[in-house]
């Protein structure tokens, strides 16, 4: 799971910064693929690598800023290794996100936008996912899943554990 | 010309396969109800009994209430559908199809025509099902037929038919005289005439133009265009390639998607690579000397990107704030050059138009919004999922025909909300309202980019005017002052009122708050967001009332205005709702009707989802 490895950001060098400006061509209207570039590779940007990339394309830090916080889906924060990003759109909102995201605080006494305190997930209501008829639904690390409820989103919570704990992967479901 | 049947559509698939097929819904919504697992399944399925099969995945073809979809293709025969597929039905599909020679008829939901193949007895043509009956296929006509990742599928269901008419027998001129006579008007909700808008950019100075597809479909409730992208994102491309064809060789585009749509973007790069290997896309296309390109940007969680300007300014690397217009983007875009900006839907439907005629197109729909629209019916309805129909289409029709009536028999339907955040309710009395850009819009909502989410009356139309400000509110990017602070303060009213702390006077300050924000807004979402708060006041004046004067929500979802009772005569006294009460607050014993104890209550709705006969409430 390279996407969120977060000891990799604390290696990320400023070689490395410029050497994805220059994939960019160093242009400034390329600012915000560079940052989810640099996102997708490190699962965050920190103050530090945002100065150098303004460094390299010329643009003064106070507007790197000011893009990088325009955007909900840029962070200045390390993130969790499973994001929950739970979909509070109109129609899992009409079906009951809000119990699922309850349930989810509770489980893992977190707020949303927080993480646990291992790391292992990190609370994102999002608005629409855009999969309406399977409300309510959740995306974590890419892959979705549809008609949640509370007890469902528990049990899921444990499979990412024990997948995390290198337990083998659960059988989808037996063939007969 | 008339556009390709389904069954001409089909056969252009099935031209010289001579093993079976078995496709597999796998849009977004499909992998989300389990199609991946079912793939796998159907794998080992077809090693078990020897078999040679290809398993082709496709897009959305409308029907999410039924995924995970599968249909069985054998040779010389319809393709019959399966739905809601579970591991422990597939050898039954695979005995009745490679065994006996017939379909699963207890599983099997339709079958769709293929010209010169056989159908099967005693199982209703697609077309003929209560879902398909009054849909018109058009732009989504593709999806869920075809593979979307095969350039293949596309080419042989007339694909890039169209790019290649245009390039050898068509002007710009003649191309912008076919999008007019359509009468296509802005799917993103804009409805602005496409054919006008092309012109216009067609007219502006200069060398440099660029053609924008708007990919960020953000309203909560719609996926109507992330089903085009995920099931025909070649038709998004042949239509930008007419964009740029006829604005005056615009030599490059942009697709801007957002970055929630992961699928989406994955089957458009694809989609790009492909048609530039065929030479549908780069330097000297099809040897004509017309040259265009494209490039994906994705977004990066901005609800007011999906406004034109503030696409623009995000494209750009900017913060994505809107611009006042005029300039509008034919004359200023991006890079300050003249842009054509257009929304996937529109795109969609341009290479159906050129190949068929601007009056073949014009032929469905109403007076002023002629064509189809494509809606994502979702909510409290039995079928939900992406449907399109004649533009003009009574609301009743599509909840009811199409969308098969409520979800809970019981519980009757209460409104629709078309728009999303920045359209209204829609309620029972308006259920004859035609489904058109300006029908819509007397009725107090907006057809908008077409989600349209069903709400029965164990809704709160309160709690649903909080939910789209909250939202609007959430997003609103802060630059003006009206759209900032207004849906603050209206969002600060509503909440106070679901919490049961309203006060006389409170409808009269949001009509008067909701006025000037709308007046006074900058962009379009500003002046877009009171209408879900003044089309829930008009229709529903009571409710706000109730909430207000009695403390009471008469859909019980307002927590703080909450009284569970058990209804004595539908209490069957089960006693299933007393253990799940975490705070011991129901009594229960044998033979006795429940009862709460309101002052321990928490109001957790635990014990009002465990009743299944609906005597809580």
């Amino acid at each position: 799971m390279a996407h969120n490895d977060n000891a990799a950001t604390l290696n990320i060098t400023d070689e490395e910064i410029d050497h994805i400006c220059e994939e960019f061509g160093n242009r400034e209207g390329a600012v915000v693929q560079i940052l989810q570039t640099i996102q997708d590779k490190y699962g965050y940007v920190p103050a530090e690598v945002l100065e150098r990339v303004g460094e390299d394309l010329g643009i003064p830090h106070s507007k790197m800023f000011g893009v990088l916080t325009f955007y909900s889906q840029f962070y200045r924060e390390p993130r969790g290794k499973f994001i929950l990003k739970v979909c509070v759109g109109t129609a899992c909102h009409v079906r009951g996100a809000g119990l699922l995201v309850d349930k989810i605080k509770e489980n893992l006494h977190i707020e949303e936008g927080e993480n646990t305190e291992d790391m292992m997930f990190t609370l994102e209501p999002v608005s629409c996912l855009g999969s309406c008829a399977l409300a309510p639904m959740a995306m974590v690390n890419g892959n979705t899943y549809g008609k949640l409820s509370g007890d469902k989103m528990v049990s899921l919570l444990k499979e990412f554990r024990e997948e995390s704990a290198g337990a083998p992967e659960t059988e989808a479901s037996p063939a007969s | 010309m008339a556009t390709q049947t389904v069954e001409e559509m089909a056969a252009g698939l099935f031209r010289d396969v001579a093993i079976p097929t078995i496709h597999i819904g796998m849009a977004t919504c499909g992998l989300a109800a389990g199609a991946r697992s079912i793939e796998e399944l159907v794998v080992k399925e077809l090693e078990k009994r020897g078999l040679e099969a290809r398993i082709i995945p496709t897009g959305c073809i409308g029907m999410c209430h039924n995924e995970p979809l599968l249909d069985i293709t054998m040779p010389g025969m319809y393709r019959v559908s399966y739905r809601n597929v579970k591991a422990l039905i597939i050898p039954q599909i695979f005995d009745a199809h490679f065994v006996k020679g017939e379909f699963a008829k207890k599983y099997a939901v339709c079958q769709i025509p293929i010209a010169g193949h056989k159908p099967f007895e005693g199982l209703p043509l697609m077309a003929e099902t209560g879902f398909f009956k009054g849909q018109v296929k058009i732009v989504s006509s593709r999806c869920g037929l075809i593979d979307p990742s095969s350039i293949d599928d596309y080419i042989a269901t007339d694909g890039y038919k169209a790019l290649r008419k245009m390039l050898t027998e068509m002007t710009p001129d003649m191309v912008i005289d076919e999008m007019t006579k359509s009468g296509l008007r802005g799917r993103g909700g804009g409805g602005f005439y496409t054919g006008l808008k092309w012109k216009l950019t067609r007219q502006s100075p200069g060398e440099e133009k660029y053609v924008v597809c708007n990919a960020d479909e953000g309203d909560p409730g719609a996926f109507m265009d992330r089903s085009i992208l995920e099931g025909d994102p070649h038709s998004v491309l042949e239509g930008m390639l007419a964009a740029s064809f006829a604005i005056g060789n615009a030599r490059k585009g942009y697709i801007y998607c957002r970055a929630e749509y992961p699928l989406a973007i994955k089957r458009l790069r694809k989609a790009i690579d492909d048609a530039r290997e065929r030479n549908f896309l780069g330097d000297n296309i099809l040897g004509t000397g017309f040259s265009f390109d494209i490039t994906i940007k994705e977004g990066a969680g901005a609800y007011v990107c999906g406004e034109e300007t503030a696409l623009l300014a995000s494209l750009m690397g900017e913060r994505g704030m809107p611009w006042p217009k005029p300039p509008f983007p034919a004359q200023k875009g991006v890079w300050g050059k003249p842009t054509v900006i257009n929304n996937v839907e529109t795109l969609g439907n341009v290479g159906h138009i050129i190949l068929n005629g601007g009056d073949w197109y014009a032929s469905y729909g109403s007076e002023k919004t002629k064509g189809t629209k494509t809606f994502a019916l979702t909510g409290s309805v039995k079928n939900s999922g992406l449907i399109e129909v004649p533009a003009g289409t009574p609301l009743r029709s599509i909840v009811f025909d199409i969308g098969g009536g409520m979800l809970e028999k019981k519980i009757p339907f209460k409104a629709a909300q078309l728009g999303g955040p920045s359209g209204g309710c829609i309620p029972a009395s308006g259920l004859d309202t035609p489904v058109d850009f300006e029908n819509v819009i007397a009725a107090g909502a907006i057809m908008g980019s077409g989600g349209i989410v069903i709400m029965d009356e164990a809704s709160c139309i309160v709690d649903t005017a909080k939910f789209f400000l909250k939202f609007t509110q959430d997003e609103s990017c802060g630059e003006c002052t009206p759209c900032r602070v207004g849906s603050k303060i209206m969002l600060e009213i509503l909440t106070r009122i679901t919490e049961g702390k309203g006060q006389e006077g409170d409808l009269d300050e949001l009509i008067r708050l909701s006025m000037y924000v709308k007046s006074n807004s900058l962009c379009g979402l500003g002046a877009a967001a009171p209408n879900p708060v003044l089309s829930t006041i008009r229709y529903f004046r009571e409710e706000f009332e109730a909430h207000i004067r009695d403390k009471h929500c008469p859909g019980t979802v307002c927590a703080n205005l909450i009284k569970y009772v058990v209804i004595e005569e539908d209490c069957t006294t089960c006693g299933l709702c007393e253990p799940v009460c975490p705070t011991g607050s129901v009594t229960w014993d044998k033979g006795e009707v429940a009862h709460i104890n309101l002052e321990t209550c928490i109001r957790c709705k635990a014990c009002v989802d465990a009743c299944k006969f609906r005597a809580i409430i």
